[in-house]
């Protein structure tokens, strides 16, 4: 199964960027968000090929999708799902809703009020659903692929810092590149791909990907300047708000895991760079003008790579 | 981290090892430094890769062979020389078994020992020096040993090693000083069979007619004299060391019987010692200090008669001063002298005994020179003068090669066959002339007079100084000092042995180089003696004595809780002090040694213009520059790699890579 890693890995890649062109950095952070047993959430413009990357994530990885359209009248029941009297065998039924799958798509997370989207948010967290008093365990492998559309957007309830903080990465697809954009233009449909889609993966072999994830090795050089970024949201004056430990270990995770969809056996500080804007993005609220994205990556360019110390002399 | 040494701790070791050795070489066996080489040498090759480590019983056979050879050395057990040698050959062999840190760590305590040690043989500042060296090479070693890897080269690393040892060793200075100032000083405890091959040298306790002038043909240093007051004058400089007062024929001795030093030191605790009443004390007073050699032996040299003298020391009934026990290491006499005093003026049966004895036969021509003359003289003074006349009239002379006189009969020889002799026969016979006359007289053995020493002002007394002389008991007058020399030679007691025999040219005539024949290398050796002297009296000379005066001195009254106050204030100044530096210059800690490599590869290229921003990753980075310097792309590309080998990836074999490194590093440089 180890050995054969690196192959699985790049012809799921393949596959994903057949039906998602252009996107390829965007298609590897989603993978690597899997591989780490993360949440994704995508934050996008309407029409920009949310669905459909979940979509194809789901497909390829040969897992049960289910997806459901947030609106502001949504209630926990309805994702979570609801115990039914049955008069035959005269006692409750647990029914489970959408959310018991493998890949739960939650389109337009911020539409949703609050109450229902931290209904979402703690089945995410505990992987598990109580209902009535009564514990139901996800699936496993399970994963949400929230897409939100921009806050400035009308109608929306925005995230709370620490729901946003449940998602191990935030990521913004954009617009497609000319020459993909061409492609789609001349009929290349995604959507019509998906359908001839071959799973590579199947829950066993993402799960055993996954639990190679943590071996991947990371040396204290390493680890000295992971701390040094973290050190630097906490301390400098251009963040109000600076990484969480469950921040930081997100980003080691998703360092790994990158490191692993490179084919690498040990975590190099470009890997940490490559995630570091997908998982710090959404964390970090910054003091001034710079915030999200463009924050995290004025931060990687002011901590030096190399060097022993680890942020806190 | 691998507690093993490496192969330039080992060599750091090494040196440090044969640095501790050599001045025992001067006092023991020299074979113990091919022992060390060998040893070391073996470990070495083992380092290297080209012989095996020593099994047990390769190291009992080796040891077995060094005790054999300690055996056959001709060392006296127990002594010191044995001790040491023993200690000396564990040292040299345990550089063989030095495989992990701490067999290193061992081997360097036991330098810091056996340099201590030294100071058992030599005193002298030299050694001093060459201890401090010693130190510095040793705590160079420490560091040696202790380092895994080195990123300098072999001159940057025994710069940087021993700048380090040198800095380490400064911070120790004061608290050094501080308790050589105050520790107290006490008597040691027990005493070991201290340097038994230690030569006796300068005076002894017996003369026969050759022996000063084999003395007078040394130029070593007697002992050095700072006068307090007026300097006396260069004439009437005469040390007395002992007094001589039995002849049987051939020598002069001190009593009829030989004693050792115990016999000595009891008979001047019992029949022989000094009256405090027996001087009368009259013109001026001469305070002085000398510090003596050591000669391994008990004699001390002062200007008689020695009124008041400081110190532990021995008196006798011939106003002679004497150490309780030999001199192994330099001695410092405190001392006033009355040289107008009046000695004896009543002359004890005993001493008069003493003073008139001569062997019942032998000598008969001299025998009747002196009834002769004494008939033709009738008093002490006239004979007296009699007699010195009779050397300076007839055909005597002063010389440093006197022919040999025989065994027998050796006065008559002198009188009136060769008349050719140094000190030691003109004193010698006139003693005998005045004895055969019924005149109380003896022989004086010392030193007279001395080279001043403007620069440090004091006397330095050298063998060559060495003189023998009378004294003659008058009645009214007491111990009257005559030198029948100054009747053959004046020039010997004004201007030194150096001017009466320059005719014959015969100063000094076996050393050669002596510096004392080149006048500007004299200048510079009188600068020398200078500083050894000022050594001697501060340093060496400060005993229990000096340290309760500078004590009192400094604190008025003496008592422990205000010493021990002064010495616990000194030992917080200096530890405030060090934690002040070290507040003031604390540094942050040091990057790993690849970082620094790193920084350094970066900065080599920015000199080609390509400049890393700090948040570009190495790989990024080397692609980037790579790119724009193609002449070196494959360098960078290595030298990144083996760096992100070392920083994320690293193997087992981590010095190779930082090895590699440095090479690399040297190529875009």
């Amino acid at each position: 199964m180890t050995t054969a890693a690196p192959q699985l890995i790049q012809a799921t890649l393949a596959q994903l960027n057949k039906v998602i062109h252009g996107k390829e950095p965007q298609v590897q952070l989603a993978l690597t968000c899997l591989l780490a047993n993360g949440h994704l959430l995508l934050e996008d413009l309407p029409g920009m090929g949310k669905t459909t990357l979940a979509h194809a994530l789901a497909q390829v990885c040969g897992l049960e999708y289910k997806r459901v359209q947030f609106t502001s009248d949504l209630l926990p029941a309805d994702l979570l799902g609801a115990s039914v009297f049955e008069q035959q065998a005269g006692r409750f039924h647990f029914h489970p809703g959408p959310v018991f799958s493998q890949v739960f798509l939650a389109d337009e997370l911020n539409r949703a009020t609050p109450k229902a989207q931290s209904a979402l948010l703690e089945a995410m967290e505990e992987r598990q659903v109580s209902v009535d008093g009564v514990t139901h365990p996800l699936p496993a492998p399970f994963f949400v692929i929230a897409t939100q559309n921009p806050q400035s957007q009308s109608g929306t309830f925005p995230l709370p810092e620490s729901q946003l903080d449940r998602f191990l990465m935030r990521l913004s697809l954009g617009y497609p590149e000319p020459a993909a954009e061409r492609a789609l233009l001349k009929g290349r449909n995604g959507r019509v791909l998906l359908a001839n889609m071959q799973p590579t993966l199947n829950g066993n072999r993402l799960k055993a990907l996954q639990s190679i994830v943590p071996q991947v090795r990371m040396t204290d050089t390493l680890l000295d300047y992971v701390q040094r970024l973290i050190a630097y949201t906490r301390r400098s004056d251009v963040c109000h708000l600076g990484l969480s430990p469950r921040g930081a270990l997100a980003l080691v995770k998703a360092a790994q895991a990158w490191a692993l969809l490179q084919t690498r056996g040990h975590v190099l500080p470009e890997d940490v760079q490559a995630v570091f804007i997908a998982v710090a993005g959404h964390r970090l609220i910054g003091r001034q003008e710079a915030q999200g994205d463009q924050l995290a990556r004025h931060i990687l360019s002011k901590v030096d790579v190399v060097g022993s110390g680890n942020g806190n002399a | 981290m691998t507690k093993h040494i490496t192969y330039t701790g080992m060599i750091w070791l090494l040196a440090a090892q044969v640095v501790v050795i050599l001045p025992f070489l001067f006092d023991l066996p020299i074979w113990l430094l091919p022992v060390l080489l060998f040893a070391a040498g073996w470990r070495l090759r083992v380092l290297s890769g080209a012989a095996l480590q020593p099994g047990n019983i390769t190291k009992t056979l080796l040891v077995g062979l060094g005790v054999g050879g300690l055996l056959l050395s001709g060392l006296k057990f127990p002594s010191l020389d044995a001790m040491a040698t023993l200690l000396l050959l564990g040292f040299a062999f345990k550089s063989l078994e030095v495989v992990q840190r701490r067999d290193a760590i061992v081997v360097i305590f036991i330098g810091y020992f056996l340099v201590a040690l030294h100071f058992l043989y030599s005193q002298s500042l030299g050694a001093a020096l060459y201890g401090m060296v010693s130190m510095v090479i040793l705590t160079g070693a420490l560091v040696g040993v202790q380092q895994a890897i080195s990123e300098f080269s072999a001159g940057q690393n025994v710069r940087f090693n021993l700048r380090l040892a040198v800095f380490m060793l400064l911070q120790c200075l004061p608290l050094m000083i501080v308790i050589f100032v105050f520790a107290p000083r006490f008597a040691p405890l027990w005493s070991l069979p201290l340097a038994t091959t230690q030569a006796k040298t300068g005076i002894a306790d017996r003369m026969a007619p050759g022996d000063i002038e084999k003395l007078a043909k040394s130029g070593d240093l007697a002992f050095r004299v700072a006068f307090k007051g007026k300097r006396p004058a260069q004439h009437d400089l005469y040390w007395q060391g002992l007094v001589l007062n039995h002849f049987n024929g051939h020598e002069w001795r001190q009593f009829a019987r030989d004693y050792d030093v115990y016999q000595l030191k009891t008979a001047l605790l019992s029949h022989y010692r000094w009256n405090p009443k027996s001087v009368q004390v009259q013109g001026t007073a001469v305070p002085y200090e000398a510090i003596y050699e050591s000669s391994g032996q008990p004699w001390l040299f002062t200007l008689a008669p020695t009124v008041e003298v400081e110190g532990a020391v021995l008196r006798g009934a011939d106003y002679r001063v004497m150490a309780q026990q030999e001199l192994q290491a330099p001695f410092l006499l405190k001392a006033v002298s009355y040289p107008d005093a009046q000695r004896d003026s009543v002359l004890p049966e005993y001493l008069r005994t003493l003073a008139l004895g001569l062997p019942p036969t032998g000598d008969a021509r001299s025998r009747t020179l002196a009834q002769q003359l004494w008939r033709e003289t009738g008093n002490p003074q006239a004979y007296i003068d009699k007699v010195l006349a009779r050397f300076s009239e007839q055909a005597f002379a002063y010389t440093l090669n006197p022919p040999t006189l025989g065994e027998r009969d050796t006065i008559d020889a002198f009188l009136f066959d060769s008349q050719r002799g140094f000190c030691a026969h003109y004193a010698g016979s006139f003693v005998f002339l005045m004895r055969a006359a019924g005149i109380p007289a003896r022989v004086v053995v010392g030193y007279q007079g001395g080279e001043w020493n403007d620069a440090g002002q004091y006397l330095a007394v050298h063998q060559y100084d060495a003189h023998a002389w009378a004294e003659v008991w008058l009645a009214g007058r007491g111990w009257v000092r005559i030198d029948p020399t100054t009747a053959v030679a004046p020039s010997r007691t004004e201007q030194g042995l150096e001017a009466a025999v320059q005719a014959e040219g015969t100063f000094l005539a076996d050393a050669v180089f002596s510096p004392r024949k080149i006048a500007w290398l004299n200048g510079i050796s009188q600068q020398l003696d200078t500083v050894q002297y000022g050594w001697r009296r501060w340093v060496v000379g400060y005993d229990r004595a000096e340290q309760a005066a500078l004590l009192k001195n400094m604190l008025g009254t003496f008592s422990i809780e205000r010493v021990a106050l002064l010495v616990a204030g000194l030992f917080a100044a200096i530890g405030l002090f060090w934690l002040l530096v070290l507040g003031l210059t604390q540094r942050p800690p040091k990057e790993a040694l690849e970082h620094r490599l790193y920084r350094r590869f970066c900065e080599a290229l920015a000199k080609h213009g390509v400049q890393r921003d700090v948040g570009v990753a190495p790989s990024t980075f080397a692609a980037h520059a790579a790119q724009q310097l193609p002449a070196l792309a494959g360098v960078i590309r290595e030298f990144t790699q083996v760096y992100e080998g070392i920083c994320y990836a690293p193997t087992a074999d981590g010095q190779n890579a930082t090895r590699r490194l440095k090479a690399l590093l040297a190529k875009v440089k």
